[in-house]
């Protein structure tokens, strides 16, 4: 909201310096701070009497000027916008402009200038403008420019959506009021008094407390007076007629918002009801809106002529030619009023305040001083309603205050903050009718806060013991495999869980891009390949650690993709070669999640068995090889694992290469040297692999394995070794279709 | 007999100390203490010598093996230094290292890892809870009313069966004082969704991190001593924090929590915090159907944070999109 400082000050004293910051500390957060108008001395009004141009300077001209002074003045000027009799600001010797430009008389290209005629950007009224700043013809000659432009400063606060009361001047002086302890000079107007010269008729009671209607006859319309046009443009606000203007000025001055039909299009008398289904409304906007069974409205005998609390309508507005007019001043149920203007879209300052409840207590003295404001004649009032408030009561226990604010703050501070929020102590403290926020003992210890600040506050650090829950061990287990998988050359990536597909759609997406719920890591990760590819990075490397969505349940994936060489193109291999899915499997092993083992599945990709079990798929898409697993539950007692002794005598190793006809994998040939249960040999690797058909025949292949044996309790002998050894050829030469090489 | 036992040892450590290269250091041990090695041989020679010679001459050769062994070692280890010295001799040692492929992780799991750490330093336990969420737990248990506009399906993303993404972590405070009565003392780090147009500095999907602390006694001066030890951790014994007042639903007081990292810099809004209000302590006693969380006996404090934005703080990031683009150029910043 806009505060007018120049405005706020006729309702409390304040230190301008210190006021938005002063403010900021209770909770009114001040975004923003705007100079207007002209703090300028020696810059005045000047009417240009002729100019011709500069003789020695295309581009510049020489204008007499009339100053006010009498004595007639003559400046050179670069602009062109301007003829004679213009009136314009003119910065005489002596003044300083902003960004300390000092004006002084003196010689361009030879001729005379005795000050400078300004631009509106010189002057600081707008930010861009060409040429001379025009000032209209009314302006007094020689007056200080400051009398067209009042200087001000406009702030832009931030009100929390509880503090309605702050949404005028009137209601933030009241609150810099009770924060510095200066008198607040109130808001006093004559409240109007229910004559029944005006027919109002509520059938929706619940939604609209308060309505008030008041005739005023003989009213002419046109423009507001200068000083009310100019508070309402501080705020930028654009007046329109000085009926409309004084509805605006009231609900900026006061918090409540009005509104002014044209009596003469006004049929029969006000009903406040909800709108038919599908009844039509034209609203000021020149919009036409279809209404539901949950609108409230205000309605004359023939058709709604205002949606409740968020716009008037068309054709029942003040015009020109208006004579009379029905001011309505009410109170409209918040929720009803939000969910009318969001459904439509007719967002408004009138809205805004009703959205956030409006106080009940100023309702007709704020339609009084319209009627000051608006002139004419009042020939009727209708109220429907109750405009007092129930009493509240609000029971504050100091030693409660104490302990949640971990500080004594003291009993007379606290009778003294909240009095001066405007709270009357008694039995409880009495609440005012601007402020439904405090309505709990807790919502006044918050009031004792804002004031005290918390810089009283006293730095309390206590700590707990914290027993590890399911959750810090599955952090824990995350981030040691994230750790790992960049240590092993990935890169971690985090997208998004919104993607195209998923077995879960979100009903309101914003695209197609991002309408379901992720139920694999992949597309986000594939993207980024795409990403890294555009931007010329060929060989990448990512993981992603992160939720994802089944039909029910979210569980964690890791996936990695891999693109490019299997290594860095250096000085020590020139030419790597292109990564393979070997690659993957290899870091897949190395992240130790357990024992990883690929298996052909339906379709194009690999089951990956995760000790055993599928865990997840592998395979390559788009030429980026992928892979992606759920992660297990992380277990209780993770790091804890039992530890086998390590041999302590000498192995012997022996290779042992096969030929094989080509369909026989590598697998195969484990299975049979590990079902032999030989008790000596402790690993089997494969270290050799070739099929050249220079070498071997058609459909062979060789491979080569190095095995190790080892006895547990004493030293092996060549002897028992090549024993060991032999038998496991046996074993081989049983089970598959193998020759040896030497 | 001794003679030729002393001429042997001799004529050992001569050729032993003339070997050039390991592989004669090696041929010397086979040829004085192999298996059939002139040294060795003499073991064979001990058994028919007279009983009266034969602690003297054993004596002898005992001796003479362990003179031959040791000088074979110092040989050998002379040899292996003088190769370490020259390792390098003639290499150009300007060549740069065998690449190694880098990794690492991202800038945002970082920041969330040390914040992380610095809370669990302090007695917090992790905690979580679903990304979509049912309405009362992301709305009405945090006394958001029904027509709160935060509720509008123009701000928050809902689920064709009425649930919703989470539009704040503090969901997991409702999950975690659902599973266990007080005390609670959690953080909780997780996504969270908001239906706002992706730009420079918006993303629907962020990530915050939450903390809770419920127990007898918690007061406005704890949360300050904790989040002001948290941030001065995070930032630096320098980094001040303001605590502006402000409004929440779910807290009463509520607080906005400024920072400034360096004496010179700006204030930055960078939290949200509060005192549990009663209404949430209220909701989660309806729905354990206990009193558990009586607002009378307990207080506690919430506060709320988004990573997002402090990494683009911390790490001078312009545009927020460079966090899910996933750039290696932009990940490979962060270590």
């Amino acid at each position: 909201m806009k505060v007018s400082l120049n405005w706020l000050r006729e309702f409390v004293e304040f230190d301008e310096n210190a006021l938005a910051d002063l403010l900021t500390r209770a909770g009114v957060e001040v975004e923003g701070v705007e100079k207007r108008g002209v703090a300028l001395d020696k810059v005045v009004v000047a009417r240009i009497v002729r100019s011709e141009r500069h003789p020695n300077a295309d581009r510049l001209s020489v204008c007499q000027v009339d100053d006010g002074s009498g004595q007639p003045r003559q400046i050179v000027c670069g602009a062109r916008n301007f003829q004679a009799g213009d009136k314009v600001p003119l910065a005489l010797p002596g003044a300083i402009l902003p960004g300390d430009f000092r004006i002084k008389a003196s010689k361009l290209r030879g001729v005379e200038s005795e000050g400078m005629l300004c631009s509106a950007r010189e002057l600081e009224l707008a930010e861009d403008a060409e040429g001379l700043l025009i000032l209209p013809a009314t302006a007094r000659t020689g007056a200080p420019l400051a009398e067209l432009f009042p200087p001000d400063t406009v702030l832009d606060i931030e009100v929390t959506p509880n503090r309605p009361d702050l949404l005028s001047h009137g209601g933030m002086a009241r609150e810099i009021a009770a924060l510095t302890g200066k008198p607040w000079k109130g808001l006093d107007s004559q409240a109007i008094v229910h004559d029944g010269g005006a027919d109002v008729r509520v059938e929706a009671g619940a939604e609209c407390p308060l309505y008030s209607a008041t005739r005023v006859a003989n009213v002419n319309v046109g423009p507001s007076p200068d000083w009310l046009r100019k508070k309402l443009e501080a705020i930028g606000s654009r007046p329109i007629n000085n009926i409309v203007d004084a509805t605006n000025f009231v609900m900026f001055e006061r918090g409540q918002p009005l509104h002014a039909f044209d009596a003469g299009k006004i049929e029969g008398g006000i009903v406040v009801r909800f709108a038919r289904e599908g009844e039509e409304f034209l609203a000021l906007d020149g919009r036409k809106y279809i209404l539901g069974s949950r609108d409230l409205v205000i309605a004359d005998s023939r058709r709604v002529v205002a949606l409740a609390g968020v716009m008037g309508g068309e054709d029942s507005g003040v015009t020109g030619s208006t004579t009379e007019v029905i001011l309505e001043s009410a109170s409209f149920d918040p929720a009803h009023v939000r969910r009318t203007a969001r459904r439509l879209g007719l967002r408004s300052e009138s809205s805004h305040r009703f959205e956030r409840g409006v106080d009940i207590g100023n309702i007709l003295p704020s339609a009084g001083r319209a009627l000051e404001l608006m002139g004419g004649a009042v020939t009727g009032v209708g109220i429907a309603g109750n405009p007092v408030r129930q009493r509240r009561e609000v029971v504050l226990r100091y030693a409660r205050c104490d302990a949640l604010l971990g500080t004594a703050v003291g009993d007379d501070r606290i009778d003294r903050i909240l009095t001066g929020f405007g709270l009357k102590k008694g039995a409880g403290w009495e609440i005012p009718s601007y402020r439904n926020d405090l309505a709990r003992e807790v919502d006044l210890i918050e009031e004792v806060m804002r004031v005290v600040g918390m810089e009283v506050i006293p730095s309390k650090t206590t700590a707990r013991f914290a027993a590890s829950s399911d959750a810090d061990r599955a952090y824990d287990r995350d981030m040691a495999l994230r750790r790992t998988l960049a240590a092993l050359g990935f890169f971690e990536a985090r997208t998004l869980s919104l993607v195209s597909e998923g077995f879960r759609r979100v009903r309101n997406p914003l695209n197609e891009e991002q309408s379901a719920l992720r139920s694999s890591l992949l597309p986000g990760l594939l993207r980024a390949v795409e990403t890294n590819a555009r931007f010329g990075t060929k060989d990448v490397r990512l993981f992603e650690l992160g939720r994802v969505f089944g039909a029910e349940e979210e569980t964690t994936h890791v996936a990695l993709v891999m693109t490019g060489a299997s290594g860095e193109r250096s000085w020590r291999d020139p030419h790597p070669r292109q990564a393979d899915l070997f690659d993957l499997k290899g870091v897949l092993a190395a992240a130790r999640l357990g024992e990883i083992a690929f298996e052909k599945a339906d379709g194009d990709s690999l089951d990956v068995l995760l000790d055993g079990r599928r865990a997840g798929r592998a395979g390559q898409a788009a030429a980026v090889l992928f892979a992606e697993l759920e992660l297990p539950a992380a277990a209780e007692g993770a790091g804890k694992g039992s530890c086998r002794a390590v041999g302590i005598y000498p192995a012997i190793a022996r290779d042992i290469a096969l030929v094989l006809p080509e369909e026989i994998p590598h697998g195969r040939v484990l299975e049979i040297l590990r079902k032999g249960n030989e008790p000596l040999l402790e690993r089997a690797e494969l270290f050799d692999l070739f099929s050249d058909p220079e070498k071997l025949p058609a459909g062979k292949k060789s491979l080569a394995y190095s095995l190790t044996y080892r006895a547990k309790d004493r030293t092996l002998t060549a002897d028992e070794a090549n024993a060991a050894h032999a038998r496991l050829k046996e074993l081989l030469k049983a089970g598959l279709d193998v020759q040896f090489r030497e | 007999m001794e003679e030729e036992l002393q001429r042997i040892g001799a004529e050992a450590l001569t050729e032993i100390a003339r070997a050039g290269s390991e592989a004669e250091v090696e041929a010397s041990r086979v040829k004085y203490l192999g298996r059939a090695g002139s040294v060795s041989a003499w073991s064979e020679r001990m058994k028919s010598l007279a009983k009266e010679e034969k602690p003297r001459i054993g004596k002898l050769l005992n001796e003479t093996r362990a003179a031959v062994a040791e000088a074979l070692e110092r040989r050998r280890a002379a040899l292996d230094s003088e190769k370490d010295a020259r390792a390098f001799a003639s290499l150009d040692i300007s060549l740069p290292g065998t690449p190694v492929r880098p990794g690492g992780l991202h800038p945002i799991t970082l920041l969330q890892d040390r914040a992380a750490a610095v809370f669990r330093r302090m007695g917090f336990a992790l905690a979580e809870g679903p990304d979509v969420e049912t309405e009362w737990h992301c709305f009405d248990a945090l006394n958001t009313p029904p027509d709160h506009p935060a509720r509008n399906e123009r701000d928050t993303f809902y689920l064709p069966d009425g649930r919703l993404l989470r539009t704040h972590t503090s969901t997991v405070q409702i999950r975690a004082m659902e599973q266990a009565p007080p005390p609670v003392r959690i953080i909780a780090p997780g996504a969270a969704y908001r239906r706002d147009e992706i730009d420079a500095t918006h993303l629907a999907q962020f990530t915050q991190m939450e903390g809770l602390y419920v127990d007898r006694g918690v007061s406005v001066a704890d949360l300050k001593g904790t989040l002001e030890f948290f941030f001065r951790e995070l930032l630096g014994a320098g980094a001040k924090c303001r605590f502006r007042p402000h409004f929440f639903p779910f807290t009463e007081p509520s607080f906005e929590i400024d920072i400034r990292a360096r004496a010179s810099g700006k204030w930055l809004e960078l939290a949200g915090c509060g005192m549990v209000d009663p209404a949430v302590f209220e909701a989660v006693n309806g729905k354990r159907g206990d009193a558990a969380y009586d607002p009378e006996e307990y207080t506690g404090f919430a506060f709320g944070f988004g990573l997002d934005r402090l990494a683009m703080i911390l790490s001078d990031v312009p545009d927020i999109r460079g966090f899910i683009e996933n750039d290696v150029r932009f990940l490979s910043q962060f270590r």
